[in-house]
């Protein structure tokens, strides 16, 4: 009885460790297909009308951003 | 009303309740997981809250969390834009976690806690800034966040009134003094988000000789705002911080365990001087703006105590407020009381004048910890007697655990959570460091000493009861206390007043009459990468695990070799 509670637990903890290394494959072919094609074909765009995502250039008089205006309650109950 | 404030899945999670503007209750979740520096959900953070406040959780009126996960999510996506394809691994190495957990903030928080009120979301440096003006002793201050990075913000000034905080300006993304700080760490082979401190005090072994080439990086302004040349890094697409041209630039990145060489230490102190005169740049103008004489800062540089002990002889700033828990871990604090004060417009009610807001014990319930793993101790009746004994245990140059009421909120153990030695004994930093504490040895212990006497020892500016700040150790005593004065002369003291803690000031004043000296090596009550010692039950693992002698916990002496080394050996023994 023993030796076959211990089988299926060790069955049991296999499963999950190779349920987790599917799930660890399927994210990344996933999250390859968002990268290349998603970000890359923005990125592409973006390039070709100079868009910028950083702020990188050095040489202005003031690195500083001004904070934008007042926020109200009802702004901050949003995540962004 | 009811505010529990949340910080998490970043770096240091933790949780802080107020109650009518109140802190009642905080703590980092490390201290319950024994994780260091958690990052999870701080479930037991906000359950331990939830009882020392004595609510349910549909008590609670609001939930503040301490930033806004779609503007970071939004800093992440425009760095893989940016940097596409140099970003893939970054990208898949991080999505999971935000699919996971950090853009499912609001239903995770309710699935946890069967919550149903109301969840808000306070900007990252809102939070900081709200951590420390809100809770500082000043009506009016100057304010000065500066961490590695929140949303976009990664350094931000304003000014406080009352109950208001207005944030100004900022410097954004990828343009930290903080990612600096922490790039520099990563090189010289120690951990990032972790280490910091190390190369803080490693700096005062070296030589400011490479200042130049950190010109060449880094682009301050007159007034103060700054920019990274962003050639020397890659943090913003890699999961590495410096890039090969930072390591071209000052030679061969340290291998962790390596062996630490005068460069290195040399690239540290000039590391320290270029971020020290960035933050004085900074500060002289926001000085400048707000014509206040008082400053409150927070964020993890905010931690910087070296720089800390300078901002009053390099600035016309006349007081400062910084956050003990300037970390992230601070956060949750900072988000709650600027919901509270600056959101609702409620009149602040609280000031922090001392940290101990985690969890406590009383003394039957650690007589029946001692007495349920028959631990042999000895009972004092007597809280005098056993303070005069400790003192004089530390005297013969025994190492002492103190663990006495509520955990300490914050990074530092400032008397409840502490371990005490003699810092009259040359010999001692090493002895604490080989019997306990398994420190690099170019890491100083701080000194702890009495509010009365804190002059006649440091050339100190300010009372300092959060050990926030460095400040040279007066020619004169340096010979008196050497296990507590670094290689430059310096010591990061804590002050301490009898109102603010009687039992800790009375050791030191036993020990006083012992030795002269109103001073002790005070370090917190942890192994090496451990956290802080939470419960008794934590705190004699710890004590057992390492050459810890004796431990005064509450009315108890605990002595080491009175009990079996067998039984709690380690943590991972057990
Ligand atoms: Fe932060």
């Amino acid at each position: 009885m023993e030796k076959i509670k211990s089988f299926l637990k060790g069955f049991g903890k296999g499963f999950k460790k190779f349920g987790e290394g599917v799930s660890n494959v399927v994210n990344f072919v996933l999250l390859t297909f968002v990268y290349f094609i998603g970000i890359g074909i923005t990125s592409l765009f973006a390039k070709i009308f100079g868009k910028k995502f950083l702020d990188m250039k050095e040489g202005e008089k003031s690195y500083w951003k001004n904070k934008e205006g007042e926020k109200e309650l009802k702004d901050y109950k949003k995540m962004f | 009303m009811n505010i529990l404030g949340i910080s998490c899945f970043y770096h240091d999670s933790a949780a802080c309740l107020i109650k009518d503007g109140k802190i009642v209750a905080g703590s980092e979740e490390e201290r319950f997981s024994r994780k260091k520096h958690d990052t999870g959900f701080p479930f037991n953070a906000i359950k331990y809250c939830l009882k020392e406040g004595e609510i349910d959780v549909d008590e609670i009126d609001y939930i503040a969390f301490y930033e806004k996960p779609l503007l970071k999510f939004e800093r992440i996506l425009s760095s893989h834009l940016e940097t596409f394809p140099k970003s893939f691994r970054a990208f898949v190495g991080s999505m999971p976690s935000w699919l996971n957990e950090k853009l499912r903030v609001p239903s995770i928080i309710r699935k946890k806690l069967k919550y149903k009120g109301e969840i808000i979301f306070v900007e990252h440096h809102e939070a900081h800034a709200g951590s420390t003006f809100l809770v500082s002793p000043f009506n009016e201050a100057a304010i000065l966040t500066i961490d590695g990075v929140g949303e976009w913000t990664t350094t931000s000034t304003g000014f406080g009134k009352g109950n208001d905080i207005s944030i100004k300006k900022e410097i954004h993304f990828p343009h930290s003094l903080g990612l600096l700080y922490s790039t520099v760490t990563a090189y010289l082979g120690f951990r990032v988000n972790n280490d910091e401190y190390k190369v803080m005090g490693l700096a005062s072994y070296g030589e400011p000789k490479y200042v130049k080439n950190f010109r060449k990086i880094i682009d301050v302004k007159k007034d103060g705002s700054f920019r990274l040349n962003m050639d020397y890094f890659v943090y913003h697409h890699k999961m590495r911080m410096p890039s090969e041209k930072f390591v071209k630039e000052f030679g061969p990145m340290r291998k962790k365990g390596g062996e630490i060489t005068q460069r290195h230490k040399d690239i540290a102190a000039s590391l320290q001087r270029i971020v020290e005169e960035t933050i004085f740049q900074i500060l002289r103008n926001l000085h400048k703006e707000t014509k206040c004489d008082n400053l409150c800062m927070a964020g993890g540089v905010a931690l910087n105590s070296v720089s800390n002990g300078k901002i009053l002889d390099n600035t016309p700033f006349k007081n400062v407020f910084i956050q003990p828990a300037s970390s992230d871990a601070g956060g949750s604090l900072g988000a709650a009381m600027y919901l509270y004060n600056s959101i609702l417009g409620n009149k602040r009610e609280y000031i922090m004048e001392d940290i101990y807001l985690g969890p406590g014990f009383n003394t039957d319930e650690i007589r029946s910890f001692l007495k349920g793993n028959n631990i042999k101790f000895k009972e004092f009746k007597d809280d005098n007697k056993l303070l005069k004994k400790a003192a004089d245990l530390i005297h013969k140059n025994n190492i002492v655990g103190f663990y006495q009421g509520r955990m300490e909120w914050g990074p530092r153990a400032l008397g409840n959570r502490s371990i005490l030695a003699n810092p009259c004994n040359p010999e001692m930093k090493d002895v604490v460091n080989k019997r306990v504490k398994h420190r690099e040895p170019f890491r100083p212990f701080a000194p702890v000493v009495t509010y009365e006497d804190y002059m006649d020892y440091f050339e100190a500016k300010t009372q300092v009861p959060f050990m926030l700040f460095v400040y040279p150790v007066r020619k004169n005593k340096r010979k008196l206390i050497p296990a507590v004065t670094h290689v430059d002369g310096t010591g990061r003291l804590q002050t301490i007043r009898k109102d603010w803690n009687p039992r800790y000031y009375q050791i030191i004043k036993e020990f006083e009459k012992l030795s002269g000296v109103p001073v002790l090596l005070n370090t917190s009550f942890n192994i090496r990468g451990e956290p802080i010692v939470c419960t008794p039950e934590d705190a004699y693992r710890c004590m057992m695990g390492t050459g810890i002698d004796y431990m005064v916990i509450d009315r108890f002496l605990v002595a080491r070799e009175d009990n079996p080394k067998d039984k709690w050996t380690s943590w991972e023994g057990n």
